[in-house]
């Protein structure tokens, strides 16, 4: 064992076992460093966002460069706060307006052409597809269960014959699809754990490397 | 009376199997990850086809190929599963002199992209501005990622530290994603590997590869088979993957940080696998006995 001397680390340790506490269960320690970790996460994100966002792209070429065409951005940001003066609060729906034109408008073909068309293509069964038998195995399941989801969604004809069928096959897919996000949810949790124990047991402790 | 009492001492196994205290359980997996990190036990690392199309992708590239681009869209919540792999992929990318350009869709990656620098740009000889160039963050999510479809120069008119670009001798070259040999997303959320996909594949048929939290990994898998990615790491399984190619081609011996996690995974799965089976059988056999 080698203690690390570091008394930024024994901080850091002391506020991962305050955490840690709360799966015994809820006391003094962990509350402590919950509120903590809320309000140094936001005064680090105020400063961040001073520095990374309002900084570089409003205040220096707008007062240092002297850029007067970035007074237009600052009015119309500067607009949002028209919400707290009731007789104008209405002059807050043209940057909301802005944003959701731009945004809609960009957003709207470039999701359409990524989550439809793309996808889309890729679900078709074309003859390369099945040059070699697992890809067209593979390529006929995704197939199969594209189509048996898309029928249990299809909520505007009575379900029963082939139709109730392929609905209670797409289910199958669906709970299968389930079943790999959860996998992969308790591998995410547990690699967040083994990323907090790596360090008590490493830079903290010197157990490990 | 016998037959009972039997009945009587079932009910209570069974019962008290789907009431594990949660501490016992939590303790089983403590011990799960910790003993495991003390005492590895080796389990070998699998690599997926996913991962190693993302590694060869890259180890096709050399000196004279375009720079790629590595964005590092996570925080430090993240830092377990990707921070790993961006250290992995400067490693492979120093020790193959492929040049390297680093930016952020997340203003805290501006962070994590700094601190992986540091730490490996000293094993490589690496120089800022002529082997790699951290641009920094910048707000604007997709407009970003559209802008430099048109030009990385107007995105980026100088480099994290303030250095214009035209300074920096990598970035003479490098205009658009045609300068770019492939993109590398290092995803915890939005914006992340989506907004590359949605912005800079389908408009500018930019190549995407991406590294991503194991949360979000299961959203990922239709667009590789699609092609719209080109390769993928899933999670710590995933650095881990890539710090073992890594280390299998020479590239480096440095310390695999997420695969020594890797057995304590294995584990820590093996019992939540343990518990869920237990807990089920206990539900069923009291359902059973109703």
């Amino acid at each position: 064992m080698n203690l690390s001397p570091d008394p930024l680390i024994w901080l850091s340790a002391f506020l991962t076992l305050c955490i840690f506490s709360f799966l015994y269960r809820d006391n003094p320690f962990y509350r402590f460093a919950e509120h903590l970790f809320v309000g140094v996460s936001i005064g680090y994100f105020i400063a961040l966002n001073w520095h990374n966002v309002v900084h570089p792209n409003l205040i220096v070429p707008l007062f240092q460069e002297g850029n007067i065409i970035y007074i237009i951005p600052l009015a119309f940001g500067l607009l949002y706060f028209t919400r707290f003066i009731p007789k104008l609060t209405f002059l807050v729906r043209l940057p909301i307006a802005f944003l959701i034109g731009w945004g809609a408008g960009v957003a709207i073909p470039a999701t359409f052409q990524t989550y439809i068309l793309a996808q889309t293509q890729g679900t078709l069964l074309v003859g390369e597809t099945f040059t070699r038998w697992d890809t067209g195995l593979w390529a006929l399941i995704v197939f199969v269960g594209v189509i048996s989801t898309l029928i249990y969604f299809f909520f505007s004809r009575e379900r029963k014959g082939i139709f109730k069928q392929a609905a209670n096959l797409g289910i199958i897919f669906i709970m299968l699809g389930f079943g790999a996000s959860f996998g992969y949810t308790v591998m995410a949790r547990i690699s967040l754990l083994i990323g907090r124990i790596q360090f008590l047991l490493g830079p903290w402790l010197g157990i490990i490397r | 009376m016998n037959v009972h009492g039997s009945v009587e001492v079932n009910m209570n196994i069974f019962q008290r199997l789907t009431k594990i205290p949660r501490q016992i359980i939590f303790l089983g997996i403590a011990l799960a990850i910790i003993i495991p990190l003390i005492v590895p036990i080796g389990i070998p690392v699998n690599v997926m086809p996913q991962s190693e199309k993302l590694f060869n992708a890259v180890d096709k590239l050399g000196p004279e190929s375009d720079a790629v681009l590595i964005s590092c869209d996570f925080d430090p919540q993240s830092m377990p599963e990707l921070y790993p792999m961006l250290l992995a992929i400067l490693r492979h990318c120093f020790s193959r002199r492929i040049k390297v350009m680093l930016m952020a869709l997340w203003p805290q990656g501006t962070g994590m992209a700094e601190m992986a620098l540091a730490e490996v740009s000293d094993e490589f000889d690496v120089v800022n501005g002529k082997d790699y160039t951290f641009l920094g963050y910048k707000v604007g999510q997709a407009a970003v990622v559209l802008g430099i479809g048109e030009s990385i120069w107007d995105v980026f008119p100088t480099d994290y530290y303030g250095t214009p670009l035209d300074s920096l001798e990598m970035m003479y070259d490098v205009e658009n994603y045609r300068d770019v040999s492939l993109v590398i997303s290092l995803s915890s959320g939005d914006p992340g590997f989506r907004t590359w996909v949605i912005y800079a594949q389908s408009r500018y048929s930019a190549r995407i590869g991406t590294g991503v939290t194991a949360v979000s990994a299961a959203d990922t898998y239709h667009f590789l088979e699609t092609g719209q990615l080109i390769g993928l790491l899933a999670g710590m399984k995933g650095a881990s993957e890539y710090e073992v190619m890594v280390q299998q081609r020479g590239y480096s011996e440095e310390f695999r940080r997420a695969a020594q996690g890797m057995d304590a995974q294995s584990l820590g799965h093996l019992l939540i696998m343990i518990f869920i089976l237990v807990g089920n059988v206990g539900y069923f056999m009291i359902r059973r006995q109703k």
